[in-house]
């Protein structure tokens, strides 16, 4: 058997799915609003009902993680507030590589490489809004000024947006994109299985392979 | 058919309520009666109005101010209930065309399909639609005023005026082609002009485009608590015209883009690897 590095625990893994799965309940019971032929799914305030139940996963979930795994949550969002000059390197190599597929342009990548990065750091900026601007919404109707409801509801839609077209990109980039394909390999791996191939953490993530290689060889000493 | 409106007059008004229990009458919004025999202790609100406010089950409610002049006091009377704009924010949010301009012109909706989101309240540049809202679940139902078109109490339909209008007794509600309306305002407004009234004014002929419920006063707007320039608000705009198509556009360059890529990357892939037949 190839030798595999672990790229996600379990309890990541759990938590990502678990998002996943409520933010496709939030998603699609939220984009019926802007779809007025679909309106009628939402009559009744069923939806709403599926949203609020959906929310309060998306709440909790990360709630629970996050003190389980403090390491992993503070490497994780230092991971998705630095920002340096290797960034701009995956920038100019980005359209080479994805529409090329020319593996070689592409610099040596952390842990995780500069696009996941955005990803990641859009989670937590939107997530955050989603929830601030989704409270109020849900507790403070009829309490608060109409004015700044509305301005909620306003950050709400900015913030579905940006997360609902990058959530297609994410699903795209990890399992539709040719260069993820056969599954087996990469993306797909790493959050169904949570190992990779050394082969792939080479090849796509240089640097955190360096990283995991080190650190266990200062374990073994 | 033609455009329809309300002219209230705040002058022939006496401020009876018969209005006010006409439309719940009508249409049987019954409603719990707050009095000792009900195990409700009476409140003094200092003032004749009841109930306190609008409610999902009272649309129109008769409100009652004192305002203080140079000689002494006035007390004014004003209809508060939906003013069925033209260019209705209500309208402009919400999300299933539940609420929409009924074919005489004024804001009618169907409460079947109401989601209950709430936008509507506070779209609203009068503060009018209320809604029956559970707090942990989000179950709601929008009401307000509907011109007598509540379904299976559609006064409209069968040619009749609003109940409120009907069971006026000073003709201060009057229910008419629009446009006979306005030019109707417009001469009382007149008149209260030349008799001295020098604030009277006409409310409700350019008001968000115009509004099917028009009031003669004989002062400002403001004095009969009145906004002096209802307007959609900013939000409104920003979400409605700004936000939802520049959101639709780039979810449609999005998918573009990625069927684009998709296929160019496929092909650069394919023709890297048959030419060495190197194994993956």
């Amino acid at each position: 058997m190839a030798q595999e590095v672990e790229r996600y625990r379990k309890p990541t893994r759990i938590l990502h799915w678990v998002h996943a799965g409520a933010f496709i309940a939030l998603f699609l019971t939220g984009l019926i609003l802007f779809i007025p032929q679909l309106g009628f799914l939402a009559e009744d305030s069923w939806t709403r009902l599926i949203h609020r139940i959906a929310a309060v996963v998306f709440i909790v979930a990360p709630l629970i993680y996050i003190p389980m795994n403090w390491k992993t949550t503070l490497r994780g969002i230092k991971d998705a507030f630095t920002w340096g000059a290797e960034d701009i390197g995956w920038l100019q190599a980005a359209p080479r590589y994805y529409m090329l597929c020319d593996e070689e342009a592409m610099p040596p990548q952390g842990h995780m490489n500069t696009g996941q990065k955005m990803w990641w750091f859009m989670a937590i900026v939107f997530g955050v809004i989603f929830v601030l601007t989704g409270l109020i919404m849900w507790f403070a109707k009829g309490a608060a000024p109409a004015a700044l409801l509305q301005w909620m509801v306003f950050l709400h839609d900015v913030a579905f947006i940006a997360t609902g077209l990058m959530f297609f990109v994410h699903i795209y980039m990890s399992v539709v994109h040719p260069l993820v394909r056969p599954l087996r390999t990469g993306a797909w791996n790493s959050m169904a299985r949570g190992k990779v191939s050394v082969d792939y953490a080479r090849s796509h993530h240089a640097k955190w392979y360096e990283e995991v290689t080190k650190a266990k060889e200062v374990q073994t000493k | 058919m033609a455009e329809k409106a309300i002219l209230y007059d705040a002058i022939r008004c006496t401020a009876c309520r018969g209005c006010q229990v006409a439309c719940k009458q009508w249409n049987e919004n019954d409603e719990f009666i707050p009095i000792v025999e009900n195990g409700v202790q009476a409140i003094n609100r200092g003032s004749y109005e009841n109930p306190p406010d609008l409610s999902p089950t009272t649309w129109l409610k008769m409100e009652f101010r004192e305002y203080d002049t140079a000689g002494g006091v006035r007390w004014l009377f004003s209809r508060r209930a939906c003013m069925h704009c033209i260019d209705a924010g209500c309208v402009r949010v919400c999300p299933n065309g539940s609420l929409y301009h009924h074919e005489s012109g004024f804001v009618a909706y169907n409460k079947d399909t109401c989601t209950g989101c709430g936008y509507c309240i506070e779209a609203c540049p009068f503060s009018v639609p209320r809604s029956t809202r559970n707090l942990l679940t989000g179950i709601a139902k929008m009401d307000k005023c509907t011109f007598c078109t509540t379904p299976g109490l559609d006064r409209i339909a069968e040619g009749w005026e609003p109940a409120c209008v009907k069971t006026c007794p000073t003709n201060a509600l009057e229910y008419d082609d629009r446009n006979e309306l306005v030019a109707e305002g417009k001469k009382r407004v007149q008149a209260l002009k030349a008799k001295g009234y020098s604030n009277a004014y006409f409310y409700g002929d350019k008001e968000l485009d115009g509004l099917h419920v028009m009031y003669v006063l004989d002062d400002s707007p403001e004095v009969y608590g009145l906004p002096a320039n209802p307007q959609i608000s900013a939000a409104t705009i920003a979400w409605q015209d700004v936000i939802q198509p520049l959101g639709w556009a780039l979810g449609g360059l999005t998918l573009v883009g990625l069927g684009i890529n998709y296929l160019v990357a496929r092909e650069a892939k394919l023709t890297k690897e048959l030419p060495g037949k190197k194994e993956k």
